[in-house]
């Protein structure tokens, strides 16, 4: 952050040259007390890059700075014509649809990025080095931002990008500016292999959930940090929280980050920054991946136990417990009621489309609990015989209510208007880790929307399984028994096999989902939430490592816990 | 190949096909059967298949007593509904046939009365005995507009023009009008009545929709929940005049395709609704953005509804009704957020029940929807529900629309005397 002054160094530097004039650089600028950049920095993040774009006017000017230093201002020019052509090239690659060019792989993508960032005035530490190697090395090579945010492969950008907003519901145009990244193309080349998997991981849902994506997050900053070396002429105190906010901004470009990443990198920051420079680096890293590891245990696996621990205790005998969703702490929680020789039932509720309760009915059932397991459609079915309900958290709110995976409202509800009279106790598991002092009125403002793609009906069943379908297969097994007992060569009843497997899957069961082609129906619109607000009122507890207690409790507690 | 094989899918389609050449008593087994397996399963079918049966097994009775006739369809009705005791239009429907054969009857009873007050003779038990042909369809004239005015809406304007020709020139009306004579009986009534009623099951969306514009207005956000018909085409008929957006929930482990397919157009390969509807257009085709969202997200949106605008499988006497799973929280969530709740409804839906059992109105479907087979190691290890149904409680709802116009919940049971004689209710 500290630097305002590199775009004029940077822009000055050609790319391949870069390492060694960074040093100069450095030494050439003493004065001022940012950090030099190592080489590593150049390729900048991608975001800076895009912003860049309506700057050119003003990126050209610190251009101009640069050159006086080579050349004259005949370079300057010729700088500025290069620097309005690649842009141009740019332009056009980005309408072509974005397919990255070969080349403009990672490598183009920071020396871009480079250029961007020298402009921006917002982030102008991430620009510096970066910015040098941009404007001097770069021949108007094609940088592909984000190839699959935008355009996924189809000719205009700009008729795309129509398209793509028509798709967007109009409430929630708020939340579209976030695209999903598709690949690690284009991630900043300083962001660490750990964190770049990480990333598509938290993507895909294979590392999903609050509790889950913090301590992810936290173990890749690790060896982040153990992989980190500090440059020459900063202080890691100084340095290292600028190369973790580049790891953060590529995982936020994955998935936005949960309230929890967020406390957590915000806890690692200050520790970060309370090291005392004098202190070796290797020392400095120690402390740092110690305070991961003690931040990992007190706040996220020991608070579990402890949650899980209190919760279980409000599970008696013979109580029916209604959950949403796959919450690992609920899933802790029944786990450890159970080992306690609890007797009770659990009663699943899930949802589409993406359907974590699955998992948690699994490994309850594998445990030996008594499991019902339904969809949406059953909440009122399933909460009719519950004494109790217990919700995960994605966050309590400072106003006291519960963000949580798209349903839990309405599993909140249900629970509180019984049509019976007697409401049912909401018991929400939550570490104060994921307590935040935002509030929550309406789960419009805040949210985070999913690839909408996902609501597409899900392949049928055959083709998961390969197998042919029963009727089909009952004419096989028929054409093979006729064969047989005529004595036939057992390849006459092979081909009817296949043209009948063939043939009725594609009436029946193959028929493509309707959905299909909704990109391209005017008017149609998908939305596909994560999350939605529950208000306090439906909430009659929530259990933390710190105790139990009302929702109207959690901006005390947030404000205990965090001045810690 | 598949051709042939959907052709062969029983429905009702292929139950009205075969009823015409089948005997009486196959028919019936078939529509039976076809009601257990739930081959024949949206209220509508059910009723449909329901009116063109009694129709059959009234042409078919060869008598003219209407206490016979009523047995007859007595018995069968009662075999109808024991095979599928949910689906509780077809005990409206048979209802509603047994409440005409006995205006029928009365209407005779009436006439037979005046009779033989006039001095003919003393017959009171034997419905017809059509002494005067001239004076027997007048009076019996009167009596039908007076009871079609009480079973359906329509009658009142199918009706009303015989009537005033028929008593001002009775000899020459008595021969033309009616089966004359001594065949005059009051199968032809009946099934005259049931004629009308399988015309109002097929004008009854129509008729609702046509009350679309009092209740949307412009830029309005309206919620649904599956693919019923009738919210589609009420929707239709208003967005030809007005724009508004519509969020529509998609129902998902049992309905969800028909949703999908209802929603953007696509063609759905459900035999059953290759019907009229399928050639409807669809929203988005007017203009009408529509959205459409997992059911989950429901409660998330409902803070932006304006309206929440639900289909329903039938409606009770309470003002309560079952509808598709899932309903019943979309109708709360719409209560807690002050959102009216609108239903849409054909009369024919409205059955006199009081629901005292809720349990036993829901009806479970198939649990591989929910689980499929690629999970199948978990089904060994779980319970896995999948509710067709919710009851939803009147006051969670604050409007019905039906075919006769729009009512409180708490009116509905007044259309259901209009409707049911009190000695069908249990029938």
């Amino acid at each position: 952050m500290t630097n305002p002054v590199d775009p004029a160094l940077a822009s000055s530097l050609s790319a391949p040259a870069s390492e060694v004039p960074a040093q100069q650089r450095q030494s050439e600028a003493p004065s001022n007390p940012s950090q030099p950049q190592p080489s590593k920095e150049s390729g900048k993040p991608k975001k800076e890059k895009k912003e860049a774009k309506p700057k050119d006017t003003k990126d050209a000017t610190p251009a101009t700075d640069g050159p006086e230093k080579l050349t004259g201002a005949e370079l300057k020019k010729r700088a500025k014509a290069e620097k309005a052509a690649r842009r141009a090239k740019e332009k056009s690659d980005r309408e072509a649809g974005g397919a990255p060019a070969p080349a403009g792989g990672p490598a183009g993508g920071g020396s871009g990025a480079g250029a961007g960032g020298a402009g921006q005035p917002a982030t102008p530490k991430k620009g510096q080095p970066a910015g040098g190697s941009g404007a001097g090395g770069d021949k108007g090579r094609g940088l592909p931002r984000r190839p699959s945010g935008q355009a996924s492969g189809q000719p205009s950008a700009a008729e795309q990008k129509k398209k793509a907003e028509e798709k967007n519901v109009a409430v929630f145009g708020h939340l579209y500016g976030q695209q999903r990244r598709a690949t690690v193309a284009g991630a900043g080349k300083e962001v660490h292999p750990a964190v770049l998997a990480l990333g598509l991981q938290m993507r895909d849902y294979v590392i999903c959930g609050s509790s889950a994506r913090c301590v992810a997050t936290l173990l890749a900053f690790k060896r982040v940090i153990e992989a980190y070396a500090t440059p020459l002429g900063t202080s890691l105190s100084r340095h290292l929280t600028t190369h973790l906010s580049h790891q953060i901004t590529y995982l936020s470009t994955c998935r936005p980050l949960s309230i929890s990443q967020g406390n957590a990198i915000r806890a690692l920051k200050l520790a970060i920054a309370s090291i005392d420079p004098s202190v070796p680096e290797a020392d400095a890293k120690g402390t740092l991946c110690e305070f991961i590891d003690s931040f990992i245990r007190e706040k996220i696996t020991v608070a579990d136990q402890v949650v899980a621990g209190s919760a279980a205790q409000k599970i008696q005998d013979g109580d029916v417990i209604v959950t949403f969703a796959g919450s690992s702490l609920v899933k802790q929680t029944l786990l450890s009621a159970h080992k306690q020789g609890k007797k009770f039932r659990v009663s699943i509720i899930d949802s589409r489309p993406l359907f974590e309760g699955k998992n948690l009915a699994r490994s309850l059932a594998k445990a030996g609990l008594d499991v019902q397991y339904s969809l949406m459609n059953g909440i009122s079915h399933a909460i009719k015989d519950a004494t109790k309900v217990f919700l995960g958290a994605h966050a309590m709110t400072s106003n006291g209510r519960l963000y949580s995976r798209v349903g839990t409202a309405l599993v909140a509800m249900s629970a509180k208007e019984r049509a019976g009279g007697v409401e049912v106790p909401v018991i929400v598991c939550c570490e104060t880790v994921k307590f935040t002092d935002r509030v929550a009125l309406d789960s419009i403002v805040v949210n985070e929307i999913a690839d909408a793609d996902e609501m597409v009906t899900t392949q049928p069943p055959q083709q998961v399984t390969g197998l042919p379908d029963p009727a089909a297969a009952a004419a096989a097994a028929a054409a093979e028994s006729s064969s047989d007992n005529k004595k036939k060569a057992s390849k006459t009843p092979v081909p009817p096999t296949n043209a009948s497997s063939l043939e009725p899957n594609p009436a029946l069961k193959h028929a493509p989902s309707p959905l299909k082609d909704w990109r391209d129906t005017p008017n149609l619109q998908l939305l596909n939430l994560m999350y939605d607000v529950t208000p306090a009122e439906y909430v009659d507890m929530v259990v933390t490592e710190m105790g139990s207690l009302p929702p109207s409790a959690v901006p005390i507690v947030h404000r205990m816990s965090t001045s810690l | 190949m598949p051709s042939t094989s959907l052709a062969l899918t029983p429905g009702l389609a292929s139950f009205l096909k075969s009823l015409k050449t089948n005997q009486i008593d196959t028919s019936i087994d078939n529509l039976i059967s076809l009601l257990k397996r739930r081959q024949i399963r949206h209220s509508r079918s059910c009723a449909t298949a329901t009116a063109y049966l009694l129709l059959r097994v009234i042409s078919a009775c060869r008598t003219t007593d209407a206490v016979k006739l009523i047995e007859r369809v007595q018995s069968v009705g009662r075999r109808l509904v024991a095979a599928q005791p949910r689906e509780m239009v077809v005990g409206n429907i048979v209802r509603r046939v047994l409440g005409l054969i006995r205006d029928e009857a009365e209407d005779d009873r009436e006439a037979d009365f005046n009779l033989s007050e006039a001095g003919s003779e003393s017959q009171p038990q034997t419905p017809r005995v059509p002494d005067d042909a001239s004076d027997v369809p007048s009076t019996r004239l009167d009596g039908s507009t007076a009871r079609t005015s009480l079973t359906s809406m329509f009658s009142l304007l199918s009706h009303p023009e015989p009537e005033p020709s028929l008593p001002g020139t009775p000899s020459s009306a008595s021969p033309s009008g009616r089966v004359p004579g001594p065949s005059k009986d009051i199968r032809a009534e009946v099934m005259e009545g049931i004629n009308e009623i399988i015309d109002e099951l097929g004008q009854v969306d129509d008729q609702i929709s046509a009350y679309a514009l009092d209740h949307i207005h412009s830029n309005e956000i309206i919620l649904t929940h599956t693919s019923s018909t009738t919210v589609q085409k009420f929707l239709l008929k208003a967005a030809a005049k007005r724009r508004f957006t519509v969020i529509i929930a998609e129902s998902f482990p049992n309905n969800h395709e028909a949703t999908h397919s209802t929603v953007s157009g696509a063609s759905a390969n459900d035999e059953e609704t290759l019907s009229t509807e399928s050639f409807q257009k669809p929203l988005i085709a007017m203009g009408i953005t529509v959205i459409l969202i997992p059911d989950s997200a429901v409660f998330a949106l409902m803070s932006r509804v304006n309206k929440v605008i639900l289909g329903t499988h039938s409606v009770l006497a309470n003002g309560g009704l079952v509808a598709a799973a899932g309903t019943r929280v979309i109708a709360r969530a719409a209560k807690v957020h002050q959102t009216p709740v609108v239903v849409v409804s054909g009369v024919y839906k409205l059955s006199p029940v009081y629901p005292f059992d809720f349990e036993s109105l829901i009806e479970y479907g198939d649990a591989s929807k929910v689980i499929g087979y690629e999970d199948g190691d978990l089904v060994d290890q779980i319970d896995v529900q999948n509710p067709l149904y919710d009851y939803v409680p009147a006051e969670l709802v604050d409007l019905y629309i039906t075919n006769l116009g729009g009512h409180a919940p708490s009116y509905l049971y007044r259309i259901v005397s209009d409707h049911y004689r009190k000695e069908d209710i249990h029938f």
